[in-house]
């Protein structure tokens, strides 16, 4: 190839590819939701006066501005350019993570480190404010547990930051002095937890729940039918990753018990019946939130077959969605409570502590990021 | 707007080149001026119209010098009145804030500071500007069309971040030029290859320096890593973007000179500003540094000069003493070269170099302090002060995790790579190879660029801020 074609190759490449993509961004339909990001994109700002006048990139709600976020959310193939992104940034730059995103063992996992004391110290507090001002008096029976995340099998080993979880663990245990711990690290390994996200499965996590309930003294055999959701589970890391990664799949347990739970959720302000699975979240932007319908500050489970009258108040974050329906056997009656959704000052209007057993059921991963606590 | 973003390059651009290439010779300066405004006002419509007013200045007072050529008082008067009115309106909208800061500190006194935004660019365009003025002064025949002059100072390509073109540059070629396929090969080779150094590497190791600021412990080897990081990150940038105007002015029929030539290969300071931000240099060479007299005085008057033009070099990048400070520091660097140490430097084959990008990368450091007191911490840390340790797992992660990226960008910042592919290009064997392959990897560096800024947000170049 002499000079000159090799020019024209080079303007008729180019010209190709720019002029495809500008007419592609001009006329191809919007997404109204990115599904891998799962997030909706920027619309189209308002073309006003007022909002071209603002100094471009000075002001966020600026035409301008607004107008490049909308330009790369609407940008055509966005999911495969963010491919070749993560793709040429693991294999070319040899870069340990994209966007904080690795993927070890073949389980994708976002970087948590370092340790925030002060988040920890935050926590502690919170859940000291919550036992003096609606348990102490009232109940005697109150534990805690902490769930480590991915990082804590796979980062370390592979060469990736991890957080101190024995400072984690010591800061938190010991500080909740009127709370008995239940150490649930060993009884977990990174196969527990879906590959491409951050939570745990619910058919591994059957011995954690029986080691709670029995802690608890609350420990009731119960025989579980493993259901399969026929539907893949790309999870919250697989949309970050951007890398190719096999979807997951949800397997959910059922039992008498639980299929006759009366499930009361306060999603939306008012009590609403609802189940223990929603099928209808099982296929929809996030099928994790099939357990127990996903964020909720006020879950109330009611089991009608219960052979006594004890109830159990859990202060929980997403992962709790997935085991409390494997700690409702021994209680008549299960409250979930998210603070994160919550005002930590309102608990007392919705929740009854006397004689009641009470779990905080955390993850590292909101321990360390605990202002997010209302 | 910026170069490296999907706004630019898919909507801007895509329509300037259709409507740049459909119409005849004689609107093309229209259609270049059109865009241009279109592209300033992007960052704020209001800026757009302090540009126009330093465009009327510059025409106007241009054409008062050409017709009272013959009256030097006149023609002076006109020349200063011009570039004083330019360099007053740069001065309040760049260097108020810090005049008043600086007078609350010397006086005590609190006086309320100014909501005023920097325009971008203003730097450029009104060094250009001033550059016109004074080359009509000395001489230049002044441009009697507007909207020509309006196309040079507002040219998008080079409007916000340089090289600061000169009028007698491109003066022929704002009434002439000549399009074709060659050039605008040659231009998009050039766009590109600097659109990947700002992309893929630039703004990663903004992105390195941005994580190690925000760490709470660092160590000896980590202040290190910021500091080489930001020193290629600057040149990057900035190289980045001056390859990507000279690569817009080629596909649009103008030769801009160049503004870097491997500045980090340099043996010397001195030879470091010969290869680094040549315009400016420069600029400051022909309407600073001899106008006051040059080398052409006494030593005493010679020093304050060196002086006067490196205090100027470093306030016009930046409202902030570090930007002083950063600017002086290679004044003194010159000075001591100039007077002792460069006949020395210039026989040694390492150490001149170890010299230099140690003063390129200490200086670096201060001039990407958010103040003093912050470039001095990080100095400090690289030579381990207050007894931290020399390294850390964290430090070791990042240098792991960036250890491409380093390798890449240094040699980059090194003529190597086009050493090598020129070599390449001569060889009988090779050559018809490397022919095939150079459009592969200038659409791979273009879509993997894409790619970044997918997924990635809005990236404002450095020199925005000049």
């Amino acid at each position: 190839m002499n000079t000159r074609i090799k020019n024209i190759v080079v303007c008729v490449s180019m010209a190709i590819i720019l002029f495809s993509l500008t007419a592609l961004c001009l006329f191809m339909p919007k997404e109204d939701f990115l599904e891998a990001e799962r997030r909706e994109p920027e619309s189209f700002p308002d073309f006003t006066f007022e909002n071209v006048m603002k100094d471009g990139v000075e002001y966020n709600d600026s035409f301008m501005s607004k107008f490049e976020k909308y330009a790369i959310d609407a940008f055509p193939f966005r999911d495969s350019f963010r491919t070749l992104k993560a793709i040429f940034a693991n294999y070319v730059f040899c870069q340990k993570d994209n966007n904080d995103i690795y993927i070890a063992d073949g389980q994708a996992s976002k970087i948590e480190y370092p340790l925030k004391e002060d988040m920890i110290e935050y926590a502690s507090q919170k859940f000291k404010y919550l036992y003096e001002t609606y348990m102490k008096g009232k109940t005697d029976s109150i534990y805690l547990s902490i769930i480590p995340d991915k990082n804590y099998f796979i980062a370390e080993q592979n060469g990736y930051l991890a957080l101190d979880y024995d400072r984690l663990n010591e800061m938190i245990v010991g500080s909740a002095d009127f709370a008995e711990y239940i150490d649930i690290y060993d009884l977990l390994e990174i196969d527990d937890y879906y590959k491409t996200d951050t939570h745990w499965r619910q058919e591994a996590i059957t011995q954690v729940a029986k080691k709670i309930l029995e802690a608890m003294g609350s420990f009731v055999e119960t025989d579980y039918k493993v259901n399969t959701l026929d539907h893949p589970f790309y999870g919250v890391y697989y949309g970050q990753a951007a890398l190719p990664m096999k979807p997951d799949t949800i397997k959910y347990l059922t039992s008498d018990t639980l299929d006759s739970c009366i499930v009361t959720s306060y999603a939306k302000g008012v009590p609403m019946k609802t189940t223990v699975y929603d099928m209808k979240k099982a296929v929809g932007r996030d099928p994790y939130e099939m357990f127990l319908g996903g964020a909720d500050p006020l879950i109330i489970i009611e089991n009608p077959n219960a052979k006594n009258d004890k109830e159990l108040v859990i202060f929980r974050d997403s992962f709790g969605s997935s085991i409390s329906p494997l700690l409702v056997e021994g209680y008549s009656k299960v409250t979930l409570v998210d603070i994160r959704y919550m005002q930590s000052t309102m608990v007392g209007n919705y929740v009854n502590f006397e004689n009641a057993d009470v779990l905080f059921l955390y993850s590292t991963l909101i321990l360390n990021t605990a202002k997010i606590f209302n | 707007m910026v170069f490296s973003s999907i706004t630019y390059l898919f909507y801007f651009f895509a329509a300037f080149i259709i409507l740049y290439f459909a119409v005849p010779f004689k609107l093309k300066n229209a259609v270049l001026l059109t865009f241009s405004l279109l592209f300033y006002a992007w960052g704020g419509v209001k800026y757009a119209l302090l540009m126009v007013l330093a465009i009327f200045i510059g025409y106007t007072f241009g054409l008062l010098i050409e017709k009272f050529r013959q009256n030097k008082k006149i023609t002076l008067f006109f020349m200063w009145f011009a570039v004083i009115s330019i360099i007053a309106f740069m001065l309040y909208f760049k260097y108020t804030n810090f005049f008043i800061d600086n007078f609350n500190k010397l006086t005590g006194m609190s006086l309320a500071f100014l909501k005023i935004t920097l325009p971008v660019g203003i730097s450029f365009y009104t060094f250009q500007t001033i550059s016109y003025v004074i080359d009509v002064y000395r001489g230049v025949p002044a441009q009697k069309n507007l909207i020509d002059l309006a196309a040079y100072v507002s040219m998008f390509p080079q409007l916000i971040a340089g090289p600061i073109v000169r009028y007698v540059d491109v003066a022929a070629e704002l009434k002439e030029r000549t399009h074709s396929i060659d050039r605008v090969a040659e231009g998009i080779r050039r766009f590109i290859i600097g659109l990947g150094k700002k992309i893929l590497i630039a703004d990663r190791l903004s992105q390195l320096g941005d994580l190690i600021k925000g760490m709470d412990e660092k160590t000896v080897l980590l202040y290190w890593i910021y500091g080489i990081s930001v020193a290629l990150y600057i040149y990057f940038d900035f190289s980045g973007y001056s390859d990507m105007a000279i690569g817009l002015g080629r596909m649009f029929g103008f030769k801009f000179l160049e503004n870097f030539n491997y500045p980090y290969i340099s043996k010397s300071a001195t030879e470091f500003w010969r290869r680094w931000h040549m315009s400016l240099g420069s600029w400051f060479r022909d309407y600073v540094y001899i106008p006051l007299g040059g080398n052409r005085v006494s030593k005493l008057r010679h020093v304050f000069n060196i002086f006067v033009v490196w205090f100027l070099t470093g306030f016009w990048h930046g409202a902030a003493w570090n930007f002083i400070i950063w600017g002086l520091f290679f004044g003194v660097l010159l000075l001591i070269e100039k007077f002792f140490t460069l006949k020395y430097l210039e026989k040694s084959k390492v150490i001149c170099h170890i010299y230099t990008l140690m003063a390129a990368i200490l200086s670096f450091v201060i001039f990407n302090a958010t103040d003093m007191k912050e470039g001095f911490a990080y100095i400090g840390g690289m030579f381990g002060a207050g007894g931290i340790p020399f390294v850390s797992a964290e430090t070791l992660y990042y240098l792991h995790s960036y250890a491409v990226i380093f390798v890449l960008a240094i040699i980059g910042a090194t003529p190597i790579v086009k050493n090598t592919a020129i070599k390449l290009s001569e060889s009988k064997k090779l050559g018809k190879i490397v022919n095939i392959l150079e459009p592969v990897l200038i659409i791979v560096i273009f879509l993997v660029s894409v790619s970044y800024l997918v997924d990635g947000s809005f990236s404002p170049f450095l020199y925005f801020r000049f």
